[in-house]
């Protein structure tokens, strides 16, 4: 029997599989949408083509609440910082990346949330702030990772509105800066905006949905931060972290 | 009060004092539309911590702008009329109090209108106080000009650290320069024992309200910031009158008997938090409901704590005016900002802080310039910062801000419980 957590975020539906050695074993994820409970029910269905899948089912999320299938509930941030607990078992920074929020989260040795702060009111600096961006240049997020390989040099973007931002990118295209070193000014402008919520301290963990697609995302945290790791399948820790918290109240 | 038999934990438990509160304020607004019909009495507009005694005691009904923004933002409606003071050249990033009340002027609505009044109430004389911002005396200027009325204020310093006789002193003298105007559009001449009288009960009204914030000192508290967010207006709007302090009385009772029967004002307090900031007015009940469901009740607040002049005294009217007017906590530097913080929340034995960083009110947000991150040190008192607005909802994300406040209950639920 495998037990199912399903992170409904603003962008992504993650689910992830758990077995009883509380391994993580499958993964799934889809657009989100604007049905959350359609999306749920096809991650559901998808695992149970092959596993056999005990309920109820543990969410976190935007979404958490809109399932109808006996679900049980979570704080993504509580859930991420488990799952990372799980993984590391020490004191760490967080950075977590999604579609619509930024999230610092500094766990202590205890596994305990010390201090978490997410995003103000706005999503530049977040995987929506990109998916835009790379919409108005006609260039797909995926593109990206490979245009940036041909970087040479970084162009700063410093507006902090995505609007504004695309219009500081149109004014430098016409000054004839590369599409490369404006994708590695995007990806910069990224981490500027994240760093800014607070001030890491020891290892730092990099987490979401923005950093395991686009792994320079990483390369150029751990330029700044020496001590950083990104965990393979990150998008899916708070999915992951859902099951585990059940976990600890058995 | 136990778990048990409780069917829904995000149910409002509400005051029964309600609807003496609910007769208190219709007296007062029937008394400014008397006033505004009739003539019979003159109407000035007073700023929420401007010298009302004074107005007061020179016989005028004393209507409260703020009053009338919090009303608006209540309603749900500042949105609608903050776009139109925009487009009149105030800025979106002022203050949504002035924004909402000077667009709704402009639209010719009011909440008031379901009272009877046709519009609010037209001034004779418009007085303001700094202390609390700069920013009321461009709201009030905007409204001399177009009542053609005259308009007087007071300055306070800002950021005030020693509060010592030198500023008690030039903010009395203010008081006295003010007089000459208001006795011009009042048609009486000033009355020291009228104004020792009206001090006199404001400083009653004060130390009623105190007494009935402090009742949430009690584990389980009987009263929640969003009973007193409500539950404030007689101490703003009638201060120096015996109404505040009749209706505090009736209120503070009910305080006794509920911690005299257990009741509590969440159905089960598990985490008791500070609120350091502006209600989110459009939110208020939401907010109530969600803290409820949480076991949360939140027990203590700068806002609600600001209408506490009791310095406030009859012998000496005018500085102890002065020094209670000046002695406001929004007023002070950041280093008496951050010990009233720390006092207070020793003092109602919370676990944790949220810090509401209001969008257009940077005076009423202190997490601005690092004031959280100190007394964190200090204390060890866990805080949560979210981001939203006292009146513009477009200035608030719901959802975050949600999953934000769950988070921290689960973060102290590790950590600390009563």
């Amino acid at each position: 029997m495998y037990r199912l957590g399903i992170d409904l975020g603003s962008s992504y539906t993650k689910g992830v599989l758990v077995d009883e050695e509380n391994r993580m074993k499958a993964f799934h994820c889809l657009k989100s949408g604007y049905n959350f409970n359609n999306t749920s029910e096809k991650i559901i269905r998808h695992f149970s083509e092959n596993f056999e899948i005990g309920f109820p089912v543990f969410t976190c999320g935007y979404g958490r609440e809109q399932i109808q299938a006996e679900h049980v509930p979570n704080s993504e941030l509580i859930a991420l910082s488990r799952a990372v607990y799980e993984m590391y078992k020490r004191s760490c920074s967080i950075i977590d990346i999604g579609g619509q929020d930024t999230k610092f989260i500094r766990v202590n040795a205890l596994g305990q949330v010390d201090k978490f702060k997410m995003n103000r009111k706005c999503a530049a600096g977040t995987g929506s702030f990109l998916e835009e961006i790379a919409f108005r240049l006609d260039v797909t997020p995926a593109e990206f990772t490979e245009l940036v390989k041909e970087a040479t040099r970084e162009v700063k973007i410093n507006s902090f509105c995505t609007v504004f931002a695309i219009s500081e990118i149109i004014g430098m295209i016409k000054n004839g800066a590369t599409l490369p070193n404006i994708i590695l000014g995007i990806y910069n402008s990224i981490i500027l905006r994240s760093v800014e919520m607070s001030v890491p301290e020891d290892h730092l963990v990099i987490t979401g949905g923005l950093p395991a697609m686009h792994p320079t995302i990483v390369s150029l945290f751990k330029k700044r931060y020496a001590d950083t790791d990104s965990p393979e399948h990150s998008q899916f820790l708070a999915a992951y972290g859902c099951v585990l918290l059940n976990n600890d109240k058995r | 009060m136990s778990e048990k038999g409780i069917t829904d934990k995000s149910e409002l438990i509400k005051l029964r004092s309600a609807g003496d509160l609910r007769i208190t304020m219709d007296g007062y607004f029937a008394r400014l539309k008397e006033a505004a019909e009739t003539g019979s009495r003159k109407i000035a507009w007073c700023t929420s911590v401007g010298p009302a005694e004074l107005l007061y005691s020179m016989g005028f009904e004393v209507y409260f702008p703020e009053n009338h923004g919090a009303m608006l933002g209540a309603g749900k409606n500042a949105d609608k009329y903050i776009p139109t003071a925009v487009a009149h050249g105030y800025s979106p990033d002022i203050c949504s109090y002035l924004t909402s009340d000077i667009g709704a002027f402009l639209q010719n609505e009011t909440p008031l209108q379901k009272s009877g009044f046709s519009s609010v109430p037209k001034p004779d004389i418009l007085v303001y106080n700094t202390n609390q911002c700069r920013e009321v005396e461009d709201w009030f200027s905007f409204y001399a000009r177009h009542f053609n009325v005259p308009i007087v204020g007071i300055h306070t310093p800002l950021s005030i650290s020693d509060l010592g006789s030198e500023i008690v002193r030039s903010v009395s003298d203010q008081y006295h320069r003010i007089i000459p105007e208001i006795e011009k559009v009042a048609g009486r001449k000033f009355d020291i024992d009228k104004f020792r009288e009206t001090v006199g009960l404001s400083h009653e009204g004060c130390v009623l309200w105190k007494q009935v914030l402090q009742k949430a000192r009690h584990i389980p508290s009987p009263v929640n910031f969003f009973d007193s967010a409500i539950h404030m207006g007689p101490i703003v709007v009638m201060r120096g009158t015996q109404h505040a302090v009749n209706y505090y009385r009736i209120l503070l009772a009910e305080l006794d008997e509920r911690i005299e029967n257990g009741v509590s004002a969440v159905p089960v307090e598990r985490f008791r938090i500070y609120w350091e900031g502006m209600p989110l007015w459009y939110r208020l009940s939401n907010l109530a409901r969600l803290f409820a469901r949480l076991d949360t009740c939140i027990v203590a607040s700068t806002y609600c704590n600001s209408w506490v002049f009791d310095d406030l005294d009859p012998a000496d009217p005018f500085e102890s005016s002065a020094l209670a007017y000046s002695k406001l906590f929004i007023v002070r530097s950041d280093a008496v900002k951050e010990s009233i913080l720390e006092q207070l929340m020793q003092e109602f034995t919370v676990h944790g802080i949220i810090y509401h960083e209001s969008k257009t009110c940077a005076r009423n947000s202190n997490n601005r310039f690092g004031l959280q991150t100190r007394l964190f040190k200090t204390t060890g008192i866990p805080y949560l910062e979210i981001n939203g607005d006292l009146n513009d909802p477009r200035c608030y994300s719901e959802e975050q801000s949600i999953i934000a406040i769950e988070t921290f209950i689960q973060q102290l639920s590790g950590k600390a419980t009563v």
